[in-house]
This record gives structure tokens, sequence and C-alpha cells, in this order.
């Protein structure tokens, strides 16, 4: 086993109305964590588009998804999940 | 708990703030005074008595006789380059004065240097608009009393009635002389109007004016004549002019601002007010700005001047008097250099007080004369009520402002804004916090086009053209709800204890709303 | 017709509310190489959401020449785009070459063949000197468009603030288009704060007969609204052209006279397309 390789792969901005969204390995299962403008009123809600979006690409549970928004719409956070998983799923392996 | 007329949830008692039976929101106008006004101690000043100059805010406080357990008020024309707060404050907890009211016209970034007296218990309570490090202290609950929350024509109202008593006055003072006359309109810390201070002149019982430019007597012109000032405290700086006034105002080029500004203007034009002598407010902010800028385009194609510009006045609005398409500005706050060299050298742009500007309760307050308000709000409901106050987070973030005033006062009230800020909407089911009822407000436009309160039938027809055209669409506020929605998708509700953190008056002192204590 | 960059969520969802006639969705130039797959999965979600309103919603895809056009492709004609702008066509092969890409997209997902229109951006004086070939390569072929940059490099001109250089090209795209039977859009005025220089230009080229122009800042539509917009004297003008007409043909004549001018079929037409632009005559068309 490589020692501490931790595949990462980001995809959008911080702009306004877009979010950066981090894929990574993960030990613990998949972990969500959310921060920036709509976390305090869209957590579930953002919560269910990374997983409905994640489960459509058919991602598997061992991912820690971290995502940095400023206001995305659902439609915005959902491409970008998908744009960042791709990515991270492309990585050599 | 009763139910008040903005259909809000109110106790019949707060603690710290009182008994709310027989001061709930009635409606916008419900309310008229009685009796006889308030008025300060009476004092003497004999020829050739004391020197009312002190050398320090500190010794200043000390003649003043301030106590602790007293209110003490200031205004906040140097707003975020102002001193004197902070200093006033931090004398009082070098002198071991404590339990303070303070009272001030608004509280500004600048002003979160008073945190630890906060904190110490050197204030303990705060009347008045609180924002940035000091809301969100208040609204997580760490304030023992509630803040009381006034408009800049409900706390005059609240002074001359006795609601608000004032036992030390903080006059920030960009000139004066040494019989206390002041003037905002010269010294390297101008501010032009003082408006806001006025009343607290006439009606604290102590009046200390504090400046960092004391001229010989008589200065000219003066805004606050020296028979209500008491002391006359001397201090190096009383600001930093780079915080009190901005640099020239310009009308924003960002697409989405300008949109909506120039749907707000087509409204305007079309309302039945769009005709010589218009009058209007619309302030400093982007949107607001850009619709004053259409609207100058407008007028000179329909050939039509404006009688009066009122509120907080910039460079943009001393062009249009200079262009002769308004006659003259009203001013309590001036907002930039142009505007503080405007009111100092030309007699048709006046000075006025928070009193005229705004108050209920005298003779006729100048938003009365008002045909066209353009503001903004966080939050919107489908009723029309309009938020100010909090944030999507439910935390205290701004304070009242002149918004319910000038909605009350002016003839079409409109309020432009944003439908998402990013994704929150500023559309929404209920208002989290109602600064202004919808009974006073009587349109929404946002990039979507043109919502018209139903109430206002008249609007309605003045805008029928809309449905056709292209350019401005008119959306019903039910649909205009549902594309929030449908755009954001299902919100989370904020979380909030029982506990009151602020109370909200309507402009005749009764309780609109109160603010509680967002849960963590 | 606006475009919009493909990676840009806040103008994607926002620049219909602009009021443009139509949308073009920027996978090209406004993309940088490392986020062309970010803004084709953005750009397929926006188009899948919808909400577009009244405009016409194109994608400008990458080149031929590039890695990325045939999932641009796929991406665009998936969402059922009216029509695709493709970038430095050169020849009337490119266009073939994306006619049976689109061909095999719309299959795929099911879109009426044929449905998806082609506007071929000529960005070289190659392609400028075969645009009529190239306009008639395929029934798709909707519009042409000159370039600016690239296309004033490729003369070794240099991009003017007079468009001097683009003067001819302009003139001759409009005898292509018109050849051909397609449109003829004009390319953007770079210079977004110089409303001044827009409106200079956009009346020049509307005189050329250029059907539109392209915009890159939401600032500049009413600008070129206000230029396209037929003055009332137009209107009225028109309004008396078709109304002399019907009164002709009711009377069973061919051809009448209006003030002394010959009002023959052409007239009539442009009189009608007048109208139509004002906004007027939709339900008599």
């Amino acid at each position: 086993m490589e020692a501490n390789a931790i595949k990462t792969a980001r995809a959008g901005t911080l702009e306004s109305m877009d979010c950066l969204v981090a894929v990574a390995d993960s030990d613990a299962g998949r972990v969500i964590e959310i921060s920036g403008a709509s976390a305090v009123r869209f957590k579930s809600s953002m919560e269910k588009t990374i997983n409905d979006t994640l489960d459509a690409l058919g991602a598997g549970e061992r991912l820690r998804i971290s995502v940095r928004d400023n206001g995305a719409l659902g439609v915005v956070l959902g491409a970008r999940v998908e744009t960042a998983y791709k990515r991270y799923a492309g990585l050599a392996e | 708990m009763e139910i008040n007329a903005a259909k809000r949830k109110i106790p019949s008692r707060i603690e710290g703030y009182g008994e709310t039976s027989g001061k709930l929101y009635e409606g916008a106008f419900a309310r008229a005074p009685s009796g006889y006004r308030a008025g300060p101690r009476m004092r003497a000043a004999v020829p050739n008595g004391k020197s009312k100059v002190t050398g320090s805010i500190k010794e200043a406080v000390i003649a003043s006789g301030l106590k602790s357990g007293m209110t003490v008020s200031f205004h906040h024309h140097l707003r975020n380059g102002d001193f004197v707060v902070n200093e006033v404050i931090r004398a009082c907890a070098e002198l071991g004065i404590g339990g303070l009211t303070i009272f001030p016209t608004a509280l500004f970034d600048v002003h979160k240097a008073i945190i630890p007296c906060i904190q110490s218990g050197v204030v303990a309570k705060i009347m008045g608009s609180v924002n940035g490090a000091i809301g969100k202290l208040v609204s997580e609950g760490k304030l023992d009393t509630p803040v009381v929350l006034r408009g800049h024509g409900g706390r005059p109202r609240a002074v001359m009635s006795g609601d608000a008593r004032i036992d030390v006055a903080f006059i920030a003072a960009p000139t004066a002389d040494r019989a206390g006359n002041i003037s905002g309109r010269t010294g390297k810390s101008a501010c032009g109007s003082i408006g806001y201070a006025f009343t607290d002149a006439e009606y604290a019982d102590v009046v200390v004016a504090v400046t960092d430019n004391l001229r010989s007597f008589p200065i000219s012109p003066v805004s606050i004549p020296g028979v209500y000032v008491d002391l006359v405290a001397v201090t190096d700086s009383i600001g930093d002019p780079a915080g009190i006034v901005s640099g020239t105002t310009r009308v924003t080029r960002d697409p989405l601002r300008l949109l909506i500004a120039s749907h707000a203007s087509k409204l305007i034009e079309a309302s039945p007010y769009f005709t010589d002598g218009i009058s209007f407010q619309t302030g400093a902010g982007g949107i607001p700005l850009a619709v004053t800028a259409f609207m100058k385009e407008a007028m000179k194609r329909r050939g039509i001047t404006g009688s009066f510009g009122l509120g907080g006045i910039t460079g943009y609005f001393v062009d249009l008097m200079r262009e002769g398409l308004v006659r003259k500005l009203m001013d309590v706050q001036s907002f930039d250099l142009e505007a503080v060299n405007s009111i100092s050298a030309d007699p048709n742009h006046i000075e006025i007080s928070a009193d005229w500007y705004a108050n209920p309760w005298n003779r006729g307050a100048a938003v009365n004369m008002l045909d066209i308000a353009v503001l903004g709000a966080t939050e919107v409901d489908v009723d029309f009520n309009a938020n100010v106050n909090t944030e999507a987070d439910g935390a205290l973030l701004h304070g009242i402002g002149g918004h319910q005033d000038a909605a009350a006062g002016a003839k079409l009230t409109i309020i432009a804004q944003p439908l998402l800020r990013g994704r929150v909407p500023c559309v929404v089911e209920r208002a989290h916090t109602v600064t202004t009822p919808g009974e006073v407000v009587d349109a929404l436009v946002t990039e979507f086009g043109v919502t018209i309160n139903p109430r206002r039938r008249d609007l309605l027809d003045a805008v029928a053209d809309f449905a056709i055209s292209k350019q401005t669409p008119l959306v019903p506020m039910d649909e205009l709800a549902a594309r929030a929605r449908e755009m954001s998708g299902p919100m989370e509700p904020i979380r909030v204890t029982d506990r009151i953190v602020a109370v909200a008056e309507w402009r005749d002192g009764t309780v609109i709303d109160v603010v509680r204590q967002i849960e963590r | 017709m606006l475009y919009l960059p493909g990676n840009n969520p806040n103008m994607l969802l926002r620049g219909h509310l602009f009021g443009p006639d139509g949308l073009v969705i920027d996978l090209e130039d406004a993309v940088s190489a490392s986020e062309k797959d970010a803004a084709r999965v953005l750009t397929r979600e926006a188009l899948r959401r919808g909400g577009f309103g009244r405009c016409e919603v194109t994608v400008r895809i990458n080149g031929l020449d590039t890695g990325f056009w045939r999932d641009d492709v796929a991406a665009a004609v998936s969402c059922g785009v009216s029509g695709i702008r493709a970038p430095k066509v050169e020849s009337p092969r490119t266009v073939l070459d994306l006619d049976e890409e689109i061909s095999e997209a719309e299959e795929k997902y099911g879109v009426t063949r044929g449905s998806t229109k082609i506007f071929c951006l000529l960005e070289s004086a190659r392609g400028v000197w075969r645009a009529y070939d190239i306009a008639t390569a395929s029934p798709r072929v909707t519009a042409i468009l000159p370039g600016g940059e690239d296309l004033a490099a490729d003369l070794r001109a240099g991009r003017s603030k007079e468009g001097t250089e683009l003067e001819w090209i302009r003139r001759m795209l409009i005898v292509a288009a018109r050849a051909a039977g397609v449109d003829a859009l004009d390319t953007v005025f770079p210079r977004v704060a110089d409303d001044d220089g827009l409106r200079r230009e956009t009346a020049f080229v509307k005189q050329l007969g250029f059907d539109g122009k392209s915009v890159i800042h939401p600032n500049q539509i009413p600008v070129i609204h206000e230029i396209y917009a037929p003055t009332e004297k137009e209107i009225e003008t028109a309004r008396r052209i078709v109304e002399a007409a019907s009164a002709a043909a009711a009377r069973g004549l061919g051809a009448v006279s209006l003030d002394g001018r010959m009002i023959d079929a052409p007239v009539i037409r442009g009189a009608e397309y007048t109208l139509a632009r004002a906004g007027l005559s939709a339900e008599k068309v």
C-alpha cells in the first residue's frame, strides 16, 4: 500500500453563485462537509444534491466531499460535484 | 403573547424592555399623540460664568456629571470614521462608570472597539442600530437587555414624547466655538449635515460638543446654537476623514443592479407622480442611485423637473440640482465630499434635522411631501412586509434607518432588490422580522420585473402597458414567490430561542416585531 | 445575442434576464483549457434546467481541430439547443463534419433530425473568402458571422477603434449571406464601456444589412435594441405600405404606388419585417 497519498480533485470557483467542491479519499464512508454562504439555510438540500449526484454517477461510499459555497443554486452544486468526482475518478489509480 | 397588526407574536412583557400591552403595532397611522412634549432639565449660564471649554473628553465626562446607569447619546455623522463613541466609553470605563445605556443614532463597524466594555458591563444596554460585530454579539444573546431599534423618525419622537430620556448627549462637532455653537460644514473632520444631532441637543439634560476644530466665537453658519450646549470638549481628532466621507459616488456598471434600476425607473415613469415637481429619496445604495441615473435621463427626455431630493445626499444628487433637475436638496446626512461642499456653499442645499426629516409626531415631516422612495430590504414577504434588520441566518445586522419613515411618507414606495442573493431568496413566505409593514410598501422590483402590491389598483392600471412590453415584465407576487422557491429549493427554518435580543419599534413607538436569539 | 461564459454560473443563470434575443453559451474562448470539462457539465445542467424565457439558446463549441468539440456537440444537442456556433470555419468540409456529428447526436438523444441549426464563425481570410460555399454546405447553416480579433490578426491588420479592417469583410459577408439565403450576424464590440462607439458600429452594420449583433456584456443590449428598433417614422411608413398593399390586393391589383413610390413585393416584405421587429404584426404576418 502507498502511504498517505490522498487522492483529491477539485471543481468550481469561489465566485458569486458558484462553489468549490473537493472530492478525496475517505476511510470513514461518505463524509460531507459544507461551509459558506448557503450552509445555514440549505444544508440538507445541499447534502441531498451531493448524494443524488454521486449515486447517479455510481460513486462509492469511501469519499470525502468538501464544499465551500458562495451562493450556488442546486443545479450548479450538482454540476460541480459531478466534475470534481469525474476528475477524481480519472486520477491515476 | 399577543398578535399585533403586522401579525407578529409579541409577549405582553419583554424582560429589559417592559410591558407591551397597549404598545403593540396597530397600523401605520393608527396612533396619534396626546398631552405635552417632555423636556430637559432647565439650566442657565450667566455672563462671565464658567468656561464651557474642557481639555479632554474625560474631563468633559467628569464635568457633565455622568453617573453609572445613565443614558448617553451620540450621532453617526462621522460614520465609520467616528472616534467619539469609543473615546467616551473608554473614558467612562477608566472613571469606573458602568451600567450605561448608549443611545446612538447608529453604530458602525469602527465601534466594535466597545465590545470589551459591553462584556465588562460598562455598557449595559443599546438603544439604536447595531451591525457587524456588535450585531453578532447581540444576536448570540451576549447582552442582558434587548436592543431597542428605532428608525430616524421614531427616535426623535421617542425623545420628544419622553419614551427615551438622554442624560448626556455627546455631539461630535467638526467645528465649534467656545460658546458651544456647532457646525458640521467645515474642519478637518467635516461631515456636512449634522441633522441627527439636533433633537439630542434640544432634549438632553447635559450637552457636550466634542470638537477637534475650536474656532473664535462666533462661527457661522451655525447648525446647533450654543444655547443648548453645556460643555465643549476639545480633542486632537474626532474622526478619520477617510471613514467620514466616501469618495465620489458613481453609478454602478453592474448589469444586474442596472437591470433592476431600469425596471424601477420605468415603473416611476409610468406612475402618476412622474410630473413636474416630483420629489424623491433614493439614498446612496447601488440600485437606488442607478434608479436616480435612469430617472435623470427620463426627466430630460420628458422635459420635467423635480422639486427636491431628500434624505442622505450624495454628489450625484448635487449634480442633479446643479443641472436644474431638482430645485432643492433636503439633507439629513451628507454622504460624500461633494455633498459636504455643496451644503456649505449652496443655500438650496438645506440641512434638516431627523425630526424635520421623519418624525411622525410633529406638524409634518419632510417625508410627508415625498413622491417616490426607492429602498432596499433583505427580505420582502408575500404580504409586502419588509425586513431590513435581520440577515438570512437570523442575525441582527442592520438598523432601521429611514426605511419606515420614507416608506410611510412616500406616495410610491419601491423596494428594489435582487430576487436572489446567492442562493438566498429575498422574497419569502414570511419575513423573519417585519421592519416596515406591507401597508406602506407599494411595489417590489427585482431582476424579474415589477411586482405591485395589489392594494395599489391605481398603480396596476398605470403599468398595464408593461404586460405587452418585452422590457419590463409585470410579475404577480405569488408567481415571484414561486419562482424564488423553485430556484432556491427548500430552506431550513432559522432556529431561534424564546429569548428576545431586540425590539423593533414602529415610528409611533409601538412594537412591530421582536428579534430572538439565534440557537447555536 | 449575448455571449455567456460557459463556466460562469452567475451569467448562465441570469443572462436571459437582460433581454437579449438569443444566448450563446461559450465553451470556447471564454473557458480555459483546464476547465473545458467543468464548463460542459455546468452548461449541460443549466440547459436541462431551462428557464431562459424567450431567448433562442445556442452553444459555441470548441473548434473542430480540438479534442473537445464532439463532447460539446453531444452536451448541447442532448439538451435540444436551437443551434451550434462553430468557431473558425474555413471550408464546407468543416460544416459537413459538424453536420454529421450533429445528426448522430440528434438520433442518439431523440431530437428531431435537422432541427439543430449551425452558425458559422468565419475567423480567417480563408473562411471569409469561402463564405458562400460554407453558408450553402448544409441546410442546417442559418447564419454566418465575421470573427473579430482572430480575423484582424489573420489579416495582419490589428483591431482599430473604427473597425476599418473589418469594413470590407462585413460587406462581403452580407453579399454571401444574402446569396446563400442565410442571416448575417455581426461580431462583438469589445470595448464594453464605450457606448458611443458601440452605437456607431451598430448603426453602421445595420445600414450594411446585418440582421443582428453579438454582445459580450449585458449593458450593450439596450444600445443595440435602440438602434435596431424601427423609428416611429419607419413604423408609420411600413404600416401605410402594408395597408396600401392589402387594399390593392383586395381590389385585385398587383402593384400600387404610395407617395409616388412603387410598392412591389420586396417593399411589402421589408415593411412587414419592420412591423414584426416593432412587435406590431406578429398576428398578421
